[in-house]
């Protein structure tokens, strides 16, 4: 059973079949070929898929596609405006924040919504905002830092 | 050695971000499960349900028969390929025979999660239904699942034909594929005269890399049976040749091309997906993806890290200096022989001088997945046992555990427990470093649970194998590098500083390319802390390859002789006829269409890159609840040189957090049947950011000789104390030794019971 999911995925509006069991992450990769949210455990485990709905954290391969009709979707492709990076991507690189980079996407739309909630977070806000993204590269030491410096930019005073 | 050893280095030592990394913070990297090709198809693979048991039957007619099915595979899709049958990887080469069974079972199954048999369809959903119409058919054999059990005198034998190395004289250890000794000296005699003897009994449970990418490849076949295979893999070379051995096709007709690497960490160096998808698409005639769930990778689809039993002593003198190590290493390989253990053992010993040792490893099979490498491999384990013996040594001197390291460090020059002497290191440095720093002089503080503070150091080999590299110089004098590997830890970013620093021109003037292999020159995988360094020494050495030749061709535009040009910063100048000079930019634009620059880079067998460090650990442990709280962690490591601190940090930083994941949450739970109880990433619990506090990483700069920019290897070492670490913190703060790894809070807590009552 096929139905029409209708969304907005990064500011666009978006109409896509889908079968009534596809999660999600299924309908943004494969669907509408935003492969930036990746899979790395299917079961809301590891954080990977991690994209905002309606501003707020979900694992994508925890919500079923239908779920997401009328909602406002963003994913890594819709954070950063053209080639202007997120305050967040911009010092992810320069801490050396992202090393294989598979859970960076899903680390970029937690902090992400960490600083829309709490723009001035300390370290432990931080850590327990990407709690449920597992890092198997970094010690997480070089995101921390790359949030906390995301946070004093955006937040500091023309 | 190289160019640029006699004046500062100006790019090379920096902290440059990587250059790859605005694609990944956009989500634009891609891994091959983000790759679409046009008409592709969905590969599965159909695992064993068994722990042991000869395939007696496996009838694949219904699947092939269902609608959307395209190809089904079994082991008869594949030649027959016999042990010991060996291809070139590194100083060793590696057993296709292995591969080839971790690839698709035949005949028998070794453990659950086996690969029996695939399919490709038109979708997922297709794939999974025609897996499960194929009907295997299993007479269920006696399964052994740990040491234990392996090595009793009735167990059943995995390999009943095998004849096991390393027993001369001596009867063979049940199931044991191999022995390997390393002895010197009279240990017998020196632990029974030694005024304090400590002794570590551990048993360690078998781990997994935890890389976040799961495994995936994409193939793609044309009529004339060429494939290509995408792949997230450690060495695109390797993937090739055990690929096309597999498969029994020339290397000529496989072109291997190396994505995004989601993680490895010694774990995508064997193939597992890759021969199967590359059969299923010269099958079919459609490009087939595959893409493992995470339940599959961690039940019986890739391979984990040995499990362990080891027993060690170690003896000293009334001073302090030690007089014998003598240990037994018992490696669980898992269902295929060969995880050899001279190397580990070497590395748990390598750190002291000690005249007498007798260190005994087994290689012990059983019917688990068979396991493969995870940054520095058995070296986690075997410092888990032989950092708490010196340990003991140190409480029962009432010695400083530190002052006991420096009383008995190696130096250069000092025997290696396999017998050669010591290349350049800087242990000593290392352990003053740590008794100068706060970590180790501040106090400990006092908190509502008691606390303690370990120390442990690591060694690890730093191979060489072989790297290669090309350099091409573009029509303006921009310069690209190709490497021959690939990228697994920000290496194109540090080749690119190489190159620059080499060529005396901008980052931003250089651009590398991983190559395929078809586009570059054999370099073995990136594995053995070996990649940064001899990959450095390669396109060091296409730079200068590449620059004699543009001296050519810049004295022929001067008119004087090659040997009159001198280089620096993009400009070739001459001596002769009053000075006249152009830069690589002018002398590309005008010589281009002469001919192309290529230089040439190839480095094999360089000195050995020893790794050592030393690592302090502050933690606080709950009697009540058995928990374990990291509160400060430092590591030291001589690196060599740094050639670029950032990214060596992260390594460190990195490695540091995955060794204290296995200390103290992560180990696989099978059952009796054979069934891995905690394959998800929630019950196998791979440390998160609330668990660990900032790793601060003191870099030691000891260069080794003779290697371009003196680097050593950075990545495996620092997972190799942290264990030892914390159980030598534990047992300082709460007077009890755990012995299991990891250190649980139920461990922990037992252990407590168990010493006060």
């Amino acid at each position: 059973m096929k139905q029409i999911i209708s969304c907005r995925v990064n500011g666009e509006a978006r109409d896509a079949l889908g079968a009534g069991s596809e999660t999600l992450l299924e309908f943004l990769r494969d669907g509408l070929g935003l492969t930036g949210t990746k899979e790395g455990c299917s079961n809301g485990n590891c954080g990977s898929c991690t994209v905002l709905m309606d501003g707020a954290p979900v694992c994508a391969c925890l919500v079923l596609a239908g779920e997401a009709d009328g909602a406002e979707i963003t994913t890594i492709e819709g954070v950063a405006k053209g080639n202007d990076l997120h305050p967040v991507q911009a010092a992810l690189v320069a801490h050396g924040g992202t090393q294989c980079g598979f859970c960076t996407p899903g680390i970029v739309l937690s902090a992400v919504a960490l600083l829309e909630r709490t723009p001035n977070p300390n370290e432990q806000e931080i850590r327990h905002a990407i709690a449920g993204n597992l890092c198997r590269c970094t010690g997480y030491d070089k995101i921390v830092e790359a949030i906390a410096d995301a946070a004093s930019t955006s937040t500091r005073t023309p | 050695m190289s160019a640029t050893d006699s004046r500062d280095l100006r790019v090379v030592g920096k902290r440059v971000p990587r250059v790859d990394a605005g694609e990944r913070v956009t989500g634009r990297a891609i891994y091959p499960a983000d790759l679409v090709r046009p008409g592709m198809v969905v590969g599965r693979v159909k695992r064993s349900t068994q722990a042991h048991a000869r395939l007696l039957s496996i009838d694949t007619s219904k699947a092939k028969a269902l609608k959307g099915v395209l190809a089904v595979v079994t082991a008869d899709d594949f030649p027959e390929i016999a042990p010991n049958t060996i291809i070139p990887f590194g100083e060793t080469g590696a057993d296709t025979w292995v591969s080839a069974v971790i690839v698709m079972a035949r005949g028998r199954v070794l453990w659950r999660g086996q690969p029996v048999a695939a399919v490709a369809a038109v979708d997922r959903a297709t794939a999974d239904a025609a897996l499960d119409l194929i009907e295997v058919a299993y007479e269920p054999l006696p399964a052994v699942m740990d040491i234990q059990a392996a090595t009793r005198p009735d167990a059943p034998l995995l390999y009943p034909d095998l004849k096991p190395k390393g027993f001369d004289g001596v009867p063979a250890v049940r199931n044991a594929a191999s022995r390997t000794v390393i002895s010197r000296g009279d240990t017998t005699a020196a632990l029974a005269s030694a005024a304090a003897v400590g002794e570590a009994r551990t048993v360690i449970d078998t781990g997994h890399q935890g890389y976040i990418e799961p495994h995936a490849c994409v193939a793609e076949s044309d009529p004339t049976g060429n494939v290509t295979l995408w792949v997230s893999s450690q060495g695109g070379f390797q993937t090739e040749i055990q690929t096309a051995v597999i498969l029994g096709i020339p290397q000529s007709r496989l072109k291997v091309v190396p994505l995004e690497i989601g993680g490895g960490f010694g774990g995508k160096i064997t193939v597992h997906l890759e021969p199967i998808a590359a059969k299923l698409a010269l099958l079919c005639g459609r490009p087939v993806k595959m893409v493992m769930s995470r339940e599959e990778l961690l039940s019986g689809g890739s391979g984990p890290a040995a499990a362990a039993r080891i027993d060690v002593r170690v003896g000293a003198d009334q001073d302090g200096k030690l007089t014998a190590i003598d240990g037994q290493y018992v490696f669980d390989t898992g269902g295929i022989p060969g995880t050899p253990t001279t190397l580990l053992m070497q590395a748990s010993a390598a750190c002291y001088q000690c005249p007498s040792l007798e260190l005994d490893g087994y290689d012990v099979m059983t019917n688990k997945p068979r396991t493969e490498a995870y940054r520095g491999p058995g070296g986690i384990q075997a410092a888990y046992a032989v950092e708490q013996a010196m340990d003991e040594v140190a409480l029962k001197l009432n010695l400083d555990p530190l002052e006991l390291r420096r009383r008995n460090a190696a130096v250069t020059g000092s025997l290696m427990p396999i017998g050669t002497a010591f290349p350049p290191i800087g242990l000593t440095n290392i352990l003053d470093a740590v008794a100068g720093h706060a970590c180790w002089r501040d106090p400990l503080g006092t908190g509502a649970l008691p606390r303690g503070r370990g120390l442990a150091l690591g060694y690890w080999r730093g191979t060489s194998m072989t790297s290669a590299a090309h350099v091409t110089i573009a029509g303006d004098g921009r310069v690209m590098v190709t490497m021959g590997s690939v990228d697994i830890s920000g290496t194109r970013t540090t080749m690119a500083q190489v190159a620059a620093e080499e060529m005396q021109l901008p980052l931003a003037d250089v651009y590398v390319a991983m190559g395929d292999t078809k586009s570059s020159g054999y370099s073995d995988a990136a594995a053995g802390s070996r990649l940064a360094r001899t990959m450095a020494a390669a396109v060091a050495f296409a730079c200068q390859d590449a620059l004699a030749q543009l001296k050519e061709r810049a004295a022929q535009r001067m008119q004087c002789t090659a040997a009159a040009v001198t280089y620096g910063d993009g400009v070739f100048r001459t001596s002769d006829d009053g000075g006249a000079s152009i830069s690589i930019f002018d002398l590309m634009r005008a010589t281009l269409t002469d001919g192309a620059i290529i230089g040439r880079g190839v480095s094999t067998k360089l000195p050995l890159g020893v790794e050592i460090g030393a690592h302090v650990v502050d933690v606080e442990v709950d009697p009540e609840t058995g928990q374990v709280t990291v509160l400060r962690y430092t590591a030291f490591q001589d690196v060599g040189r740094a050639l670029n601190p950032a990214a060596v940090e992260g390594q460190i930083e990195g490695s540091v957090v995955q060794g204290l994941g296995w200390a103290l949450t992560e180990g696989f739970d099978y059952g009796e049947d054979g069934r891995l109880r905690n394959a998800s990433l929630l019950d196998y619990r791979i440390l998160t950011a609330l668990d660990v506090p900032p790793i601060e990483v003191v870099l030691i700069e000891t260069p080794v000789p003779n290697v371009p920019y003196g680097v050593r290897g950075v990545g495996e070492m620092p997972i190799v104390p942290p264990a030892a670490a914390v159980a030598n913190a534990i047992r300082r703060a709460v007077g009890v030794r755990v012995n299991y790894m990891p250190m649980t809070p139920e461990r922990v807590r037992a252990a407590i019971r168990k010493a006060h009552g």
